[in-house]
């Protein structure tokens, strides 16, 4: 055998057991020299604790590991780090109060010659990193003060600082928009170029076909398919992660021929949040049976818009105006907005949507506890009714409407989000990334829920930076740049490229119809 | 590290060790009653600490700090913390011996303006609190300090004594009910008052949506927020109820003492605390229950009686309950993850 | 939670409680009043044993400390009895509970120094009422149901520092600063009227008042924040030794290292007031007798030579300069 055809990571027969439940069984798993290997499988599949045992976190798994063909035993991440093998995590584990060079050389501070910090060499190396990276951020600024995206861009430029020669990414773009995810794949590129050798964990198909060489997909912790990457197709992929074939996407049953219900008319706030990108000119309109996409890059002000719609938005005064089924509103705040018939399903639903250690039961009903009391007092009965009614609806997969939500799958917990939201029977659902980090199956569930939703007349309005899911799932999509309102595409004569163009404002998409200022 | 589940293929765990840390100090008060009989000292014949006339000694004798420990729980189930409660009860005790000896004021007309001084002390620490964005540490420090000057002035610097009888200068007979040992022979009104208190907001918590409103803003504030939950108005209430019951404590103390003192209750927001942390609630909030509070408080107050009826050392007796509040910190740190 | 089981924690509960409600049976006024005719009724001669109480009202000040280990010293001494000590920590309600625990272990005499005095009242009475001798220390409880109050006289060592300061200290007159002890207390007033009796008419002026709280770092930012406002202060009147020892260092940082202080109590220990008069710290002090001792004494005729006792034992003060530091010390650690 050559030196080169020694695989990078070797990974023979590797099983791990948490107290008698299984996570990986028996799993093999290589990667090549130069080689982007896409890791697939549905939450719970075992992806996770596989990558943490390759990445020293998970200790006590039987099988071996070799690096470069040397057998390992990795007992800590510093031990994994030292052999060059680096995760960057789906949960972002930055200290919010240090600043985005602080962040990046945590822990191993270069030092001055008297020993303390050489804050100017941390800085500057950072901002070299972020210009190789091709990101513009200030390397000064607190990472509390970033969007959820910038702070994902700031721990795959700590992971890049490690210089390491295996770099495995969780999901590494659920919260990147498109112009981003391109940078990275520009990244990973290059990386590959240098010899690296990359896991890639997504759920995300349309990106593994573009940046990966390889596929293996994991189900119940075992190893059930390999692909090369660029043949496979989505359907393939979703059939050996689900066990059966998968009908992905929602296709609007035609056009909405509701009446109008939501008309926002060149809204602007007069006083926007600092470092946030509060409405500058939005024009656009929802029907009933409608579902209405929000496409842009981030920082375009998706999230900002239905913040503002929903109540949380910035303080001061409006322009334009927000019309709910003819007749002006300007919500006060969530309760208000929730009176009126407006719901919100939030962007991180660990952060703002759920009480991860209160029951399912607690936070399916928490919206209308006191629309189901009576005299102040709620009857334990008609709130275990209510929870259990919509968490069958929803198909909320569950050992006990008592169990903590945070030991739910990804999918159910947004279910459960969304779930609490239908039940305060809105008009108007606004949903922010509802997919974000939810698996396949899930997902197609979800767009089945939203489309079901639609059909009883809810209008919904639907954030989203996966292009696919929005000309999947939506009539039509507002593009948003720079808290504007740039264009209107109609989903059924658009396709993703157009929409990425139209995002990044590329040129004039032929056939757009020009909404907002 | 989290753990992937797939399958719901997890054995159905016995639901005793999830019971245990969930009422962890009902059993420890179990534990620690037993023990007090088994330890318990003999005169003539009979067990010391089983004479009715101590039982009701130890339920008096956390009354007050019980009562406190009741609001208590409410406000660091929203994650905050009170640290006026004590001052409050001074100035309320203050406030009830000199509207009764020296305004002349009726029973009912003191104890409606005691209460309703710390009704308004408390909403204002939480206005302060949920509009104003403070730290309520940082409130209700000020608000302790605040409390006690006010306690000060109001008696000009001197303990108040209350004397009973008709005469001007002198407080009406049915006050002194609260001071008196027993009422109908057998239950001391102050303990009286705190099972009352205690029965009623362990019902509230139960059934209402104030507390399902309490309960979602310790779990997560934001989430709550967005879920309509009227999150300003909810803290601003909780402290109003902890301000009252510290008021209705300060009533309480007045009435067994005979005397409305400035510098009354002093440290007795910590003694509160820490029943509240015995009885498993977490100072993070989201997490607790009254019952477990009151359990807590009637576990050291078992404690603290049956180590003076053994006559041990005052310092040991400090140990001793320091220890108690380590292990059922350190008992919650161990609680497994799915019990909630 | 199943149902099953939160039944079963409320059927604890409910357990608990009832088991809390329902042992045993009540002593309730059992006691049949009369603390003088009692004390006979608890006297069961020399031949028996008795079990005293001490509440003590804070261990944590010197001079309680000194009471507890008085009574220890000469309890030590009588074979027959038994002191149990409790520390109130300067608690009313903890200190009504403890003499509740006192009566539940059913002793044959309490010693009581008295957190406040109408707050223990009840209690107290309620002592004696069941036919147990009460000793109250130091300070007194209102009205009349106690056998014997053993103490020195607040007012009259107030007096006493006044007519020093107008004889010795200051006899044409003069500016001087008091240091008060914890704003409430009862001691803190009774020490300030009798010190303003003991100048009257004699042309001294106190021109700075504050509250030391009994502390040494209290004392002294207090002193500091006089001495910068009123430098023309010719002496000092701390109602306790601990504040004059903060007050001299301030003075000191002031300029004024021989500015006369005068301090109350004079505990004969080694970081006591009379060791700081002899070393010169403090300029005089007067002896507040513990009483300790005494109420040992007083015990042992009740309980053991059936004997009658007086309603009222003042003890007298002793004033301590740097003359007789020494010798006082000695005598009072004679036993």
């Amino acid at each position: 055998m050559s030196e080169t055809a020694v695989p990078l990571v070797e990974m023979i027969g590797v099983s791990k057991s948490f107290g008698g439940v299984r996570a990986v069984a028996g799993a093999d798993f290589t990667v090549r020299e130069g080689e982007v290997h896409a890791l697939l499988g549905e939450n719970g599949a075992g992806k996770s604790t596989l990558m943490k045992v390759l990445s020293g976190e998970v200790g006590g798994y039987r099988g071996e590991i070799r690096i470069g063909g040397e057998p390992v035993r990795f007992t800590s991440p510093a031990d994994a780090q030292r052999a060059g093998v680096a995760m960057i995590h789906q949960e972002l584990d930055l200290v919010p109060a240090l600043s985005v060079a602080e962040n990046v050389f945590l822990g191993r501070e270069p030092k001055t010659a008297f020993g303390t910090v050489d804050r100017r060499r941390v800085v500057t190396e950072t901002a070299a990193l972020l210009e190789r990276t091709g990101v513009t951020l200030d390397p000064r600024r607190p990472v509390e003060h970033l969007r959820t995206g910038e702070q994902q861009l700031v721990t795959i430029v700590k992971a890049l600082s490690l210089d390491a020669r295996i770099l495995v990414m969780d999901e590494p773009t659920s919260a990147l928009s498109v112009h981003e995810v391109e940078r990275l794949f520009t990244v990973i590129g290059g990386l590959r170029r240098a010899g690296a050798g990359i896991v890639y964990i997504s759920h995300r198909m349309e990106e593994i076909g573009r940046v990966a060489d390889r596929a293996t997909v994991l189900r119940n912790g075992r190893v059930v398919a390999e692909f090369d990457a660029r043949a496979m197709t989505a359907a393939q992929a979703s059939e050996a992660m689900v066990g059966r074939p998968v009908h992905l996407m929602f296709r609007g049953t035609g056009t909405a021929t509701g009446e109008e219900l939501l008309r926002v008319e060149n809204l602007a706030v007069r006083r926007p949040r600092p470092g946030l990108r509060d409405p500058a000119g939005v024009t656009l309109s929802v029907a009933e049976g409608e579902i209405v996409g929000l496409a842009g890059l981030l920082g375009s002000g998706r999230t900002e818009l239905l913040e503002t719609l929903f109540g949380v938005g910035a303080k001061g005064p409006w322009q334009g105006r927000v019309l709910l089924r003819g007749s002006r509103i300007r919500p006060r705040g969530p309760r208000h907005a929730l009176k009126l018939g407006i719901a919100f399903v939030p962007e991180d639903r660990r952060i703002a949507g759920l009480a991860l250690e209160h029951s399912v039961l607690a936070n399916t009903v928490l919206s209308i506890v006191d629309r189901i009391a009576r005299l102040g007092l709620v009857s334990r009965r008609a709130e275990r009714n209510a929870a259990r009614e919509t968490t069958e609806r929803l198909g909320v997969k569950l050992a006990s409407l008592s169990g903590p939500v945070g030991s739910l799958s990804g999918g159910n917990q947004q279910k459960v989000v969304l779930g609490r939201n239908l039940l305060t029977e809105p008009r108007l659902l606004l949903l922010d990334e509802p997919t974000r980090g939810v698996d396949v199956g899930a997902k197609a569930e979800i767009y089945r829920l939203l489309g079901e939703a639609a059909a009883r007349g809810l209008g919904v309005l639907l954030a989203s930076s996966e292009p696919a899911e929005l000309v999947g799932v939506c009539h039509r999509v507002v593009v948003l740049r720079d808290g504007r309102g740039m264009h209107e595409l109609n989903t059924a004569e658009v396709s993703e490229a157009d929409l990425l163009a139209a995002s990044m404002g590329e040129g004039a998409v032929p056939g757009l119809t020009v909404g907002g200022a | 590290m989290s753990v992937e589940l797939d399958e719901p293929v997890r054995e159905r765990r016995s639901e005793f060790l999830p019971a245990l840390f969930r009422f962890q100090s009902l059993f420890g008060l179990v534990l620690v009653f037993v023990a007090a009989v088994l330890y318990s000292p003999h005169k003539n014949g009979q067990l010391l600490f089983l004479d009715s006339g101590n039982l009701f000694n130890v339920v008096r004798s956390i009354s007050e700090i019980g009562i406190l420990a009741v609001g208590m729980t409410l406000v660091i189930l929203i994650g905050a913390i009170d640290l006026s409660v004590g001052a409050v009860l001074g100035l309320a005790s203050v406030g009830t011996a000199a509207l009764l000896v020296r305004d002349g004021l009726g029973v009912v007309p003191v104890v409606v303006i005691v209460l309703a001084i710390g009704l308004g002390f408390g909403l204002l620490q939480g206005v302060a609190i949920a509009t104003f964005g403070i730290q309520a540490f940082i409130v209700t420090l000020a608000g302790m300090q605040i409390a006690r000057g006010l306690a000060r002035i109001w008696s000009g610097g001197q303990a108040i004594g209350i004397t009973y009888g008709d005469r001007p200068g002198q407080a009406p007979v049915a006050f002194s009910l609260l001071g008196e040992r027993t009422f109908g022979g057998l239950v001391p009104i102050p303990a009286l008052i705190f099972i009352v208190v205690a029965a009623l907001a362990v019902v509230l918590l139960r059934v209402s949506a104030f507390s399902r409103h309490v309960y979602a803003i310790g779990g997560n504030e934001k989430a709550a927020r967005l879920s309509g939950v009227p999150v300003t108005r909810v803290k601003i209430a909780v402290f109003g109820i902890c301000g009252l019951l510290a008021a209705l404590a300060g009533i309480v103390h007045a009435g067994r003492l005979n005397f409305g003192g400035p510098n009354d209750g002093g440290g007795y927001e910590l003694d509160a605390i820490a029943a509240v942390v015995i009885g498993g609630t977490s100072l993070t909030g989201g997490r607790g229950s009254v019952a477990g509070t009151v359990a807590g408080a009637l576990l050291v107050g078992v404690l603290r009686n049956i180590l003076a009826l053994r006559n041990v050392d005052a310092n040991i007796q400090l140990l001793v309950i320091g220890l108690v509040i380590v292990l059922a910190a350190g008992l919650q740190q161990l609680r497994p993850a799915s019990v909630s | 939670m199943t149902k099953r089981s939160s039944r079963l924690i409320l059927a604890l509960a409910a357990g608990v409680f009832l088991a809390v409600t329902a042992c045993g049976t009540t002593h309730e006024n059992s006691g049949s009043g009369g603390g003088q005719q009692a004390a006979a009724g608890k006297c069961k001669g020399p031949g028996a044993k008795y079990t005293i109480g001490m509440s003590q009202a804070n261990v944590a000040e010197p001079y309680r400390q000194r009471m507890d280990d008085d009574i220890r010293t000469a309890a030590a001494t009588v074979p027959q009895f038994a002191v149990n000590f409790a520390d109130a920590a300067q608690d009313n309600a903890k200190q009504v509970d403890q003499v509740t625990n006192f009566l539940t272990q059913q002793i044959d005499l309490l010693v009581i120094s008295p957190n406040e005095a109408t707050p223990l009242t009840a209690v107290v009475k309620q002592a004696y009422d069941r036919g147990i001798p009460v000793l109250v220390l130091d300070r007194k409880v209102d009205g009349d149901a106690y056998t014997e109050f053993i103490g020195a006289d607040n007012a009259e060592i107030g007096r006493q520092a006044g007519q020093y300061f107008a004889n010795v200290l200051l006899p044409h007159g003069g500016k001087i600063a008091e240091l008060r002890g914890l704003a409430g207390s009862t001691p803190a007033k009774e020490r300030a009227d009798g010190f303003a009796q003991g100048i009257a008419g004699r042309n001294i002026q106190i021109v700075a008042t504050q509250d030391g709280d009994w502390l040494q770092d209290k004392g002294e930012q207090q002193a500091d924040a006089i001495l910068k406002a009123n430098p023309d202060i010719q002496a000092i009147y701390s109602q306790n030794d601990p504040m004059a020892e903060g007050a001299r260092i301030a003075a000191i940082n002031a300029g004024r290292p021989d500015l006369p202080i005068t301090g109350i109590d004079g505990l004969p220990i080694e970081a006591g007031g009379i060791k700081a008069v002899e070393a010169g710290r403090i300029s005089a002090t007067f002896v507040y007798p513990t009483g300790g001792k005494e109420a040992v004494a007083e015990a042992k005729k009740l309980l053991l030579d059936c004997q009658t006792v007086t309603r009222t034992q003042t003890l007298s003060t002793k004033l301590v300069t740097k003359d007789n530091a020494a010798q006082v010390y000695a005598e009072l650690n004679r036993g």
